[in-house]
């Protein structure tokens, strides 16, 4: 078959470095864990998850001692709820303008409308759809004005700029560089809520504290 | 070892121990998957976690589906998809490991003529093909990479993404043509002129 795609295919790794088996003993190990895990819930699975997540936040962790709870899931104590028209395409776009990753095993699909779970570094944003049934919570379209912002620190603010502005997203305020340090910049997604979008950058440092 | 996933994880609810079996049929093929994805220690981590998530959240499996593979398909993109850091360092050492074979395929010339040409030719792409991976949308580049690398069709992406066969397609067409374009250079600007004026979708 030949076709656009065959280059990608031929550039799969292990066809280009066919020595690159699956390797038994780590199958072996990992599946003595799982086995591990599922045995105690308890310890076994949070040990194996603090180590999975090393790099991730100190949010803090909910779920202790929850059977079958969030396990290797560190949900922040605070988090916002934003309501969208569309939540579908809200969350087709925060994720490919904006880099939002969803937790795809949280998304919770109903008829009259899906919830879902967005994570960017350790903070988590939940999106549902908006309705007076539905907490009360409106879209920006509907309110005729954004009452909120999500601020987000992301690792390159640049690159993230220029994705989030290919992408469509409204830029409302240009990249700048902040005398507190951070480089930052504002924009609106499909319904209007804001987001604030700043990486934090080297060699500034905290203001001394004020007496 | 009998039974369909769905049946298999039916009984987990009851038996977890039973679980494993899902591991036995399917880790090998999610441990491939991750180790083209991320570093090959991440790899082994992820795999963990893969199955890991997928036994908290088992109930949720819907029990009349045979296979539980594009369900874990999906919860491995998604752990993937926030190492995209790990993710990155992979795409540059397959790029590095593939160029130096390429010149020594040639230096050597110990390889078969077609072999040496397909290496050579696949050396010669590869820092761009990587590029291009590297620069598309989330999204994008997961069903792309789904569909060209892990083969699976339309309907078990739709299944591992937890969207419609018909976002699947968009996802794909858009993937595509992005992809050539920055494979052969072209200017985006076409691409994006087509994007807006299909109003954001």
């Amino acid at each position: 078959m030949t076709d656009d795609l065959e280059h990608l295919r031929r550039s799969r790794p292990d066809r280009l470095l066919p020595d690159d088996p699956p390797d038994p003993e780590v199958l072996a190990r990992e599946k003595a864990r799982l086995m591990a895990a599922i045995a105690e819930p308890g310890d076994t699975a949070r040990g194996s998850a603090a180590r999975g997540s090393a790099a991730r936040g100190s949010a803090g962790e909910r779920g202790t001692g929850e059977r079958g709870g969030a396990v290797h899931r560190r949900t922040p104590s605070i988090y916002p709820r934003l309501a969208y028209r569309d939540e579908v395409a809200a969350l087709e776009f925060l994720t490919r303008a904006f880099g939002l990753v969803e937790r795809r095993e949280s998304r919770m699909e109903h008829p009259d409308g899906m919830l879902a779970w967005l994570e960017l570094g350790d903070g988590v944003v939940m999106i549902g759809r908006a309705g007076e049934e539905r907490h009360g919570l409106h879209s920006p379209l509907d309110a005729g004005a954004s009452t909120a912002m999500v601020n987000a620190y992301v690792h390159d603010i640049d690159e993230h700029y220029r994705r989030a502005e290919a992408e469509g997203a409204r830029i409302v305020t240009p990249l700048e560089d902040m005398f507190w340090g951070d480089r930052r910049y504002e924009a609106l997604d499909l319904e209007g809520h804001r987001w604030h979008f700043a990486e934090r950058m080297p060699g500034t440092r905290p203001r001394p504290p004020s007496r | 070892m009998e039974g369909s996933d769905g049946a298999v994880i039916a009984e987990s609810l009851e038996t977890p121990g039973a679980f494993g079996v899902i591991f036995d049929r399917h880790g090998s093929t999610l441990l491939r998957f991750l180790a083209r994805r991320v570093d090959p220690a991440e790899a082994e981590d992820l795999l963990g976690e893969v199955f890991r998530i997928a036994f908290e959240r088992r109930s949720a499996f819907e029990r009349d589906r045979d296979s539980a593979r594009p369900w874990l398909y999906g919860i491995a993109a998604n752990l993937v998809a926030k190492h995209y850091r790990s993710e990155a360092r992979r795409l540059r050492a397959m790029a590095r490991a593939s160029a130096l074979r390429a010149s020594a395929a040639r230096l050597l010339d110990e390889d078969p003529a077609e072999r040496a040409v397909a290496v050579a030719d696949a050396g010669a792409l590869w820092p761009r093909v990587v590029d291009a991976i590297g620069a598309l949308p989330e999204a994008e580049r997961q069903v792309l990479l789904l569909f060209a690398w892990e083969e699976l069709s339309y309907e078990e992406i739709a299944q591992a993404l937890g969207v419609p066969v018909g976002t699947v397609r968009s996802r794909l067409s858009r993937g595509r043509a992005r992809l050539a374009e920055l494979t052969h250079d072209a200017p985006l600007a076409s691409y994006h002129a087509s994007y807006h004026a299909g109003g954001g979708r």
